[in-house]
């Protein structure tokens, strides 16, 4: 024992010492301040033609026609720029901005700004504004991308694989071709890459990913699901209405394909009890899990995007969202029930007790001490995601120590835990986050937010629509993740155009709504629609597009109106 | 009811077209006196490009599913007096099936048309299908 405290005692005291020598000289430091206190410096803020950052450009200043630059810079992700002069200047000093992705620029100085730079005082020449250009590594990103969304929207390869695919071409054109063919090519490197991905949303959905498949493994939503029967008394208005809200709950909580995967079976068993056609309960379904999932932050992975890279807590998501949606819901509810009037008028009589015995048994809950301890942590973590914000504690946070609590206390086989989450999916969103960066990158994005700032101007009712049913109508065929990460700085930028925009962040949830609700469109607008109709016709329900569309399209149109109405109203009227 | 020796294995799954395919099943274990099991085979291969980790779980949920939607079609088939069972089978349609049919000894095997008539899918069960079933179990085909 004694021999073993004595090595890591020396052990620990050679790491010690390690992280001292390493540690900066304080006195060379304050050497460097005073330094720089004596010479001055060129400061500025670089932007594109939209008004947005632009960082990692090349700065460099020359003085006085000297053919060498005698200092120079990289522009901070901000835009910030600082040159530290190493000499004052003579007569003139100029200043040039190089960056691959925007037309090269210079500025030059002379008279009083140059006197002053003289005195030894710092100039700052405030924002300077340099051209897009549409070089080949442009084009190639952009038509990768959109690449990436045609192979995604025709499942022609897994998400994954899709948006692995892409950030291979792109890393393939910048080394390949911008080292051997042209400097053109170049889009961007690795390490720019890796600033893309937004690990905050990585954490939160493996996070949560533990905490669901503890819950999901209990049965307790197929346990409620025949409960609703159960209550219906084989009345389908009132079943289809507890559906929708078990759904609408589930899904708030556990992604959509998740809480489909839980509910198609159960209710198409559920369905065939009451004699009536599957599919009356499954579109209902459907369209409830993508319009429920946005009450929360955690209810499905564009949220949680949206909330990561705006800012917007799960408080947020609840004060200014939940009530809208509620709304949207109710009117979802009121339209399915009519289109599905007369199939409801023609319920068969009852199952047979040998079948109903069968249905029983198959939505039992499975574990109930797992379930109640994991509701537990669940309730918790809900209290700790609200009260998060005061502790300036990110979801992600509350996401890993509510899956650390589940492996500790409730489901300790950790083997078998993080089995269950999906790296699939968040390879696909690393993959993502680069792929959408090599488009921001290159100026695309920029230039798709200022097309749509021309159309929308300062206009809130005209952002709020634009985005709602703009991006509403992308959703129909376009896979709400991608489309969404990709719209977050279109909006970011619209938002900086309208009044108020900025500090309620309206066109955010505006994006939120327009990315779910859209994705009711069609049957192949969003993974959710397309899983279900998969289980259904293997069970010998075929669910067709045209069947699918009757509903889900006037669905969809009442639910983005009603959602722009509302964000209108929450903002606009009420005020915040 | 007498005790059979010979099986035949029924391919069903839920639907209307379904039901026809199991009351053609059921007329011929009468007519044959043979014991009648239903086999409902899924496929959950697809599910895994939407959520693989929650593929072997919801293989659970479908196997329930399965033997519910079975359930009902031996219902059918006991209250026309026909001795009957059922089977829930994940896998590839043509290997499950081949597979229950050497295991039950089934002397006839009964698949259902396909609701639309789709020609292609006609021309697998009817020729394809059907022939590489006979030749790896030995059991008459029929498809009705």
């Amino acid at each position: 024992m004694r021999k073993h405290l004595w090595r890591y005692g020396l052990a620990l005291f050679c790491l010690l010492a390690a992280i001292w020598l390493w540690l900066p000289d304080p006195g060379a430091a304050l050497s460097q301040d005073e330094r720089a206190e004596e010479l001055p410096a060129l400061i500025g803020h670089l932007l594109n033609e939209q008004g947005q950052a632009i960082a990692e450009a090349e700065v460099k200043v020359f003085f006085d026609s000297e053919e060498e630059p005698v200092a120079f810079a990289a522009s901070r992700e901000d835009g910030l720029w600082q040159v530290e002069l190493p000499r004052l200047p003579e007569n003139t000093v100029s200043i040039e901005f190089h960056h691959t992705h925007f037309s090269a620029d210079s500025i030059e100085l002379e008279g009083e700004d140059v006197a002053i730079l003289k005195q030894g005082e710092s100039l700052n020449l405030g924002e300077i504004e340099v051209q897009n250009r549409y070089a080949p590594g442009f084009w190639v990103a952009a038509f990768t991308f959109l690449f990436v969304l045609l192979v995604i929207a025709l499942e022609k390869l897994p998400n994954a694989t899709a948006a692995l695919l892409g950030v291979a071409i792109v890393f393939v054109t910048t080394f390949f071709g911008g080292n051997l063919i042209s400097e053109d090519l170049h889009i961007f490197d690795f390490e720019r890459a890796l600033t893309y991905i937004n690990w905050e949303v990585i954490f939160l959905v493996m996070g949560m990913m533990i905490v669901v498949s503890v819950i999901e493994s209990t049965g307790v939503f197929q346990w409620l699901a025949f409960q609703a029967y159960r209550w219906s008394r084989g009345q389908p208005r009132v079943l289809v209405v507890v559906l929708i809200i078990i759904t609408t709950m589930a899904s708030a909580l556990l992604d959509n394909v998740t809480t489909m995967l839980l509910m198609v079976p159960i209710t198409l068993e559920i369905a065939i009890a009451l004699g009536l056609p599957p599919t009356s309960l499954l579109i209902p379904e459907i369209l409830a899990s993508n319009i429920g999932g946005i009450t929360t932050l955690i209810g499905t992975p564009t949220n949680i995007l949206i909330g990561a890279y705006a800012e917007i807590s799960f408080n947020d998501f609840l004060i200014n969202q939940t009530i809208g949606v509620i709304i949207a819901l109710a009117v979802m509810t009121v339209y399915v029930l009519w289109f599905f009037r007369d199939t409801f008028n023609q319920v068969e009589k009852g199952i047979s007790p040998t079948l109903y015995a069968k249905l029983e048994e198959n939505a039992q809950i499975k574990n109930p001490v797992v379930l109640r301890k994991s509701l537990f942590v669940f309730a918790v973590t809900i209290v700790v995601f609200a009260i998060g914000e005061g502790l300036h504690m990110v979801p992600a946070v509350t996401a890993l120590l509510a899956a650390t609590a589940m492996l500790v206390w409730v489901e300790t086989d950790v083997q078998k835990m993080l089995s269950l989450v999906d790296w699939t999916t968040l390879v696909f969103f690393m993959a993502l986050f680069m792929l959408v960066g090599s488009i921001q990158e290159v100026g695309l994005i920029a230039t798709v937010a200022g097309f749509m700032g021309d159309v929308v101007g300062t206009n809130l009712y005209a952002g709020v629509f634009v985005i709602v049913f703009g991006v509403g109508a992308l959703s129909f065929a376009i896979a709400n993740i991608p489309l969404a990460a990709s719209m977050l700085p279109v909006v970011e930028y619209l938002s900086g155009n309208i009044s108020g925009a900025v500090s309620n962040k309206i066109l955010y949830y505006g994006l939120s709504m327009g990315a779910a609700m859209g994705g009711n469109g069609f049957l192949i607008g969003g993974e959710t629609n397309l899983m279900t109709a998969g289980i259904a016709e293997r069970a010998g329900y075929p669910l067709s597009f045209g069947r699918f569309a009757k509903v889900s399209i006037p669905v969809t149109l009442l639910t983005l109106l009603v959602g722009s109405l509302w964000l209108l109203f929450r903002f606009e009227i009420l005020g915040g | 009811m007498e005790a059979t020796e010979t099986t035949i294995l029924c391919a069903t799954r839920g639907g209307e077209a379904s039901i026809r395919t199991q009351q053609r099943a059921i007329e011929l274990a009468k007519e044959r006196n043979a014991r009648l099991v239903f086999i409902f085979v899924f496929d959950a291969r697809f599910l895994e490009q939407y959520t693989a980790p929650r593929v072997p779980a919801m293989e659970d949920e479908i196997q329930k599913m399965g033997e519910f939607l079975l359930l009902m079609a031996k219902e059918r088939a006991e209250k026309a007096g026909v001795e009957a069972d059922y089977t829930v089978r994940m896998g590839k349609f043509r290997s499950s099936l081949i597979e229950a049919a050497n295991e039950l000894e089934a002397s006839l095997v009964v698949l259902g048309r396909p609701a639309d008539n789709n020609f292609t899918t006609l021309d697998y069960l009817e020729n394809r299908l059907s022939s590489s079933i006979t030749e790896e179990t030995g059991a008459e085909v029929m498809v009705v």
